[in-house]
């Protein structure tokens, strides 16, 4: 776990209110909330793993250098045998030694551990599994229609990866999605496959679409499945490819940006008890340009 | 009053080896770019792009790229730009990504826009630098807003000339 120090400017006070159904509250979470800027804090949480230290160093700079605050390091994980283990994240540290400087921001760049499950069979994702423990987000990929519905309705995760490499073998239904909605839980595009074959392409346009219009826009990332430093794109990037999706312009802006952040305070959960939101209670004129705000944040969906 | 407003896309471009950039043309970043936009919007998209784009200006040192689309269709048109993924220059394919930083109506906007993002960038090297005698140079250009032996000088001259041909 690496926890971060609070970063308080002098110029700025900040009142933090507890709900009061709330006992404890980890320090990292309320850093988490308490170091938002006044700009648009944009994020990618899907980055792949893989074991070349160096391709993973230039991937993380690049984030940087294009402007994302925080990132994700995915494992994807996909129990074909019986009795695999699910692997475990390599600690930062050990991946990058000094995190590199987000472009335009005065912080270094975050970096976070998830992972994700293929499911094919309703056994694949054990809830509450303690292996689960050391990654700060979890996804589920489901590949049928029945997984669909339980992933959104039952399993206890904050991401729904779409599948973008070949034809949806169902449709979306209105029902699932909604739950999922009022749960919390966000469907994920991810769009590096479209930039490597034309197919591709087509499917990922396709589905996305499909998701589109059964979900009215609300609770979508758009995050790159990238493995090489080259198959990253800039925010502003993503977020007028989500107009090719189907998005209008302030959800495909929200897709890279609250819903990101949205998802972290859900996944938030298992080390809080509590929720805590800071208010802005006395805002001076601030001069320098690298100062930050806090802005007040947004508050989980779920309680 | 009638007035034939454009938009100016403000691009970098991002490669893994920086000697490489050096053997961009704009000719060459304006057929990726033509070649992007067919592929992904079809004939359409190719029509639409003969009307207004050109590449106004190119800065082959620091990869930084100026694009004038049309205005009434320059969303359509920038989201092409992501599926590049390389740049055919010199019989050379250049792996590479576009990474747009700002958009404007005028070509000055922009301008001023990089001038910022220069300084900025400018800041962060600082930390990054081997001896003093660099650290005093980087300093005294962020103070002047100039660098010597990059053509940022230039830059600006014939930024100025060509907003008011425009």
């Amino acid at each position: 776990m690496h926890l971060q120090s609070l970063q308080s400017t002098k110029k700025q006070e900040k009142e933090k209110k507890i709900l009061p159904l709330t006992t404890r509250v980890s320090t990292r979470f309320v850093w988490l909330v308490a170091n938002c800027n006044s700009m648009a804090v944009f994020m990618d949480l899907n980055v792949l793993f893989c074991a070349d230290r160096n391709r993973m160093k230039s991937l993380i700079e690049t984030a940087a250098h294009l402007g994302f605050s925080t990132v994700a390091i995915n494992y994807v994980f996909e129990p074909k045998a019986k009795k695999q283990e699910v692997p475990s994240p390599m600690p930062i540290s050990e991946l990058i030694g000094k995190l590199p400087m987000v472009q335009g921001h005065s912080c270094p760049i975050r970096v976070l551990n998830r992972l994700t499950v293929v499911m094919s069979e309703a056994s694949h994702f054990r809830p509450n599994a303690s292996e689960y423990r050391p990654f700060d987000l979890l996804a589920v990929q489901p590949t049928t229609e029945k997984l669909f519905h339980a992933a959104c309705m039952l399993c206890d995760v904050d991401i729904i990866c779409i599948l973008v490499t070949e034809r949806l073998p169902f449709f979306f239904k209105r029902a699932p999605i909604n739950g999922s909605i009022d749960r919390g839980v966000v469907f994920e595009v991810s769009y590096a496959s479209a930039l490597r074959d034309i197919t591709m392409r087509r499917y990922t346009i396709t589905n996305a679409v499909c998701l589109m219009e059964s979900c009215k826009g609300k609770n979508v990332i758009l995050s790159s499945a990238a493995e090489k430093a080259l198959e990253l794109r800039g925010p502003y990037d993503i977020v007028n490819l989500g107009l090719l999706f189907g998005l209008s312009d302030t959800d495909s802006k929200e897709a890279v940006t609250s819903t990101c952040r949205a998802v972290l305070l859900h996944a938030a959960r298992k080390t809080a008890s509590g929720i805590v939101y800071t208010m802005k209670s006395q805002q001076e004129v601030l001069r320098d340009t690298a100062d930050s705000e806090a802005p007040a944040a947004k508050r989980p969906k779920s309680t | 009053m009638v007035r034939v407003k454009s938009r100016y896309l403000l691009c970098e471009i991002n490669v893994s080896d920086r000697s490489n950039l050096l053997k961009l043309d704009d000719r060459a970043v304006a057929g990726a770019v033509r070649a992007a936009v067919a592929r992904i919007h079809g004939d359409y998209g190719a029509a639409l792009c003969s009307v207004r784009f050109c590449v106004k200006y190119l800065n082959a040192h620091t990869g930084t790229v100026f694009l004038r689309f049309p205005k009434g269709c320059y969303k359509l048109l920038w989201s092409a730009l992501p599926f590049i993924t390389s740049i055919e220059s010199r019989g050379q394919i250049i792996p590479c990504f576009f990474n747009c930083l700002h958009v404007g109506g005028t070509m000055r906007t922009c301008q001023k826009f990089l001038i910022r993002y220069n300084t900025q960038q400018l800041h962060q090297m600082l930390p990054k630098c081997k001896n003093e005698e660099e650290k005093r140079q980087i300093r005294e250009a962020i103070l002047s807003c100039t660098l010597t032996g990059r053509n940022d000088e230039t830059f600006e001259d014939e930024l100025m000339s060509e907003e008011d041909g425009e």
